[in-house]
């Protein structure tokens, strides 16, 4: 899962950064509405923070401008201004949700991982396949009731492909939703993490489609 | 030395149409009593002359008599007077005398009138003079009229005297200047009464004025109405500037105080999430006084909201478009909750107030009401009937399916920045600001249990 963080404010921005890398995702960064807005329209983000009272470009210029070009990643605004006047205007810009500050991390967290969820499908905190459970709040996998210890690049794999589970993910879909922007990206390593990941919660929940990727889901007794 | 000592009795400033009114009436007496008694006192010169002319008649009857017969020869005494054509004379003690007398020294009495009795009639010796008028004194001790004439009959010079009693004489100047006094009191009386007329009709601009200004004060009306007559209008215009001047600057802070507020919220997220990843005595303390600044800021906020100027008069909204936009949004926000906006909403009903407060109201129910719903929110709007108040209402009632309150926390739900559970985040002031809100528009929040299980709000709100 990676994430975008637009804030000006460069503790605010490093705390929502460390708080978000801690929590299993990726995350880039963006100081300003220009850079935010760059990013948001060129990479592959499953959701994004975004402060409203930004240098350059507002966030709601922002906003607006990713959704006229059909950018519908889910988009998490924090705000000081916290009429309902404000609020509203921040969704009906397309919003899909709004943290008012001061906030709590804990808060942005729990709202961030409800925007991935839904944004996937799922209604609930626990993402089940087989017998692979990733409770999304506790940020733990267990398989058939056992936990299991994984790295951050393992979590983040598995997360995605639990979210997305029974589709086809390419390598370089995997890639994209992986690492940070500036990551030095070798595609090989995806498939390091896929073999990991396969000894841990079983060869078969990880199917590999030649020349298309990967496929995570129910083995099918044949 | 202390300024300010009182400076002896001052007198308590009097209103402006009591002083005018007062100086008129003062005015009014001072210049009717002057004209009364000039009145008075010419009318009584006028009698006095009549009076004397009146007794020069008889002055002349007398002569006449006098004057001796010419059949006689020159030299025949001159005769004494009889009857001179007017009874009083011959009654005793009448009031009416006469005498005649020869001019030369001591002036010796001649002939009397048969009224004197025999009496002496008491007048200062004429001496040199022609004729003369005087008040004297009667043999009856009542005050007379004495006219005196020298005159030359023959070779001889007479004084005749005439004298009348001056009662008849005296009640007429006094029954006239009753007529005067009671004619200028009632002209007076008419004065000072048109005078308050005129104050009252005067300055009722200045009433006018002032019930405008209050108008202002109220914030039932933006500036004060500066249809008034010329004196007053400059005033009307420069108090209006310094109601906008006023009205700026108290805007101003309050951008100020919100800028400042929300210019701080971000540096103390970053302080409490500091705070927080930290652990030890001195992250606590400072999680803790993060907490209360940020709960002092929300406060302050709030209050400076509450504070701004409502202007209830011309001031509307239309409700349907408010709340479909907050259902909008909240679907949005809360996707698993299904929030239906129910039954179809009275026509072009308006909201007696301003649109933000009305998104605030309707927010922060539909937020508490989507927080807490299992999934279900459902909004009733009705305008209410005539009957049920003097004035025009309408309520907006939101229910929710969650777990609802029981009787104690619907009381303690409205009550200033009370927030029942602090682990559902929120600003955490919700139905309190509602409740406080609602009153300021002379409305009022009512909580109950929903028929679909949780928390009924059923907020009540001044319609167009």
């Amino acid at each position: 899962m990676r994430l975008l963080v637009v804030e000006d404010d460069a503790d605010l921005n490093r705390q929502l950064v460390t708080a978000l890398g801690e929590a299993g995702y990726a995350v880039d960064t963006a100081f300003d509405g220009e850079e935010g807005h760059f990013l948001g329209d060129t990479e592959p983000y499953d959701a994004v923070v975004l402060d409203l009272g930004l240098p350059k470009l507002d966030g709601l210029s922002v906003l607006e401008n990713w959704r006229r070009d059909g950018r519908s990643m889910p988009v998490l605004i924090l705000t000081a201004r916290d009429r309902w006047s404000d609020k509203v205007a921040g969704i009906d810009a397309g919003a899909d949700d709004y943290v008012a500050k001061p906030f709590h991390m804990e808060e942005v967290l729990a709202r961030v991982r409800a925007l991935v969820r839904r944004a996937a499908g799922h209604a609930s905190n626990e993402i089940t396949c087989g017998l692979v459970r990733l409770d999304l709040r506790a940020g733990r996998v267990t398989h058939d009731g056992n936990p299991i210890k994984l790295t951050s690049h393992e979590y983040r794999l598995l997360s995605y492909l639990l979210h997305h589970q029974g589709k086809v993910i390419s390598r370089t879909e995997l890639t994209e939703h992986l690492y940070e922007q500036d990551f030095d990206r070798d595609s090989n390593t995806v498939e390091v993490f896929v073999g990991r990941l396969r000894k841990k919660i079983g060869a078969d929940m990880i199917e590999t489609i030649r020349g298309l990727g990967y496929r995570l889901g129910e083995p099918v007794d044949e | 030395m202390q300024g300010g000592q009182p400076v002896g009795p001052r007198r308590k400033p009097r209103s402006l149409s009591g002083r005018l009114v007062v100086v008129a009436a003062v005015w009014s007496v001072l210049a009717l009593a002057v004209a009364g008694f000039i009145l008075v006192e010419l009318y009584q010169s006028a009698s006095e002359r009549a009076f004397d002319a009146q007794l020069d008649v008889y002055v002349k009857s007398i002569l006449a008599e006098m004057v001796p017969d010419p059949a006689a020869g020159e030299d025949a005494p001159v005769r004494e007077p009889k009857g001179v054509g007017e009874p009083r004379f011959s009654l005793p003690l009448s009031g009416w005398y006469w005498t005649v007398a020869e001019a030369v020294n001591g002036e010796k009495v001649q002939f009397a009138s048969l009224s004197l009795v025999g009496d002496p009639l008491d007048v200062a010796p004429l001496g040199s003079a022609e004729n003369r008028s005087s008040f004297g004194t009667g043999p009856g001790n009542e005050e007379v009229r004495v006219r005196q004439q020298r005159i030359g009959l023959g070779s001889a010079e007479y004084i005749i005297t005439v004298a009348a009693e001056t009662a008849g004489f005296r009640a007429d100047v006094r029954d006239f200047a009753n007529q005067v006094i009671l004619t200028l009191v009632v002209f007076g009386a008419g004065l000072v009464g048109a005078v308050f007329l005129q104050v009252r009709v005067g300055l009722r601009p200045l009433v006018r004025l002032r019930a405008s200004l209050g108008e202002v004060r109220r914030g039932e009306a933006d500036e004060i109405d500066e249809n008034l007559p010329v004196e007053l209008a400059p005033l009307a215009v420069e108090l209006n500037a310094l109601i906008h001047s006023n009205r700026e600057i108290v805007e101003r802070s309050r951008t100020h105080v919100g800028n400042l507020a929300h210019g701080l919220k971000t540096p103390l997220s970053v302080i409490s999430n500091e705070a927080r990843t930290a652990s030890g005595p001195f992250a606590d303390k400072v999680a803790e006084q993060a907490t209360i600044m940020s709960t002092q800021i929300q406060h302050h906020l709030e209050r400076a909201r509450m504070a701004a100027q409502r202007r209830v008069i011309g001031v509307s909204c239309e409700v349907e478009p408010v709340l479909s936009r907050l259902t909008r949004a909240m679907s949005k926000i809360y996707r698993e909750r299904d929030v239906e906006l129910a039954d179809a909403m009275p026509d072009g009903l308006r909201f007696r107030g301003e649109q933000q407060d009305l998104e605030e109201l309707a927010g922060n129910l539909l937020d508490n009401a989507c927080k807490w719903a299992s999934s279900k929110v459902v909004v009733h709007v009705r305008q209410l009937q005539q009957g049920e108040a003097t004035r025009e209402l309408f309520e907006l009632i939101v229910e929710d399916d969650g777990p609802g309150l029981s009787q104690e926390e619907r009381r303690e739900a409205v009550k200033r920045g009370r927030r029942l559970d602090e682990t559902v985040p929120g600003t955490g002031l919700g139905l309190s600001i509602v409740a406080d809100l609602a009153g300021l528009y002379g409305g009022r929040l009512e909580l109950d249990r929903a028929e679909i299980g949780g928390l009924r709000a059923r907020l009540i709100l001044p319609s167009v």
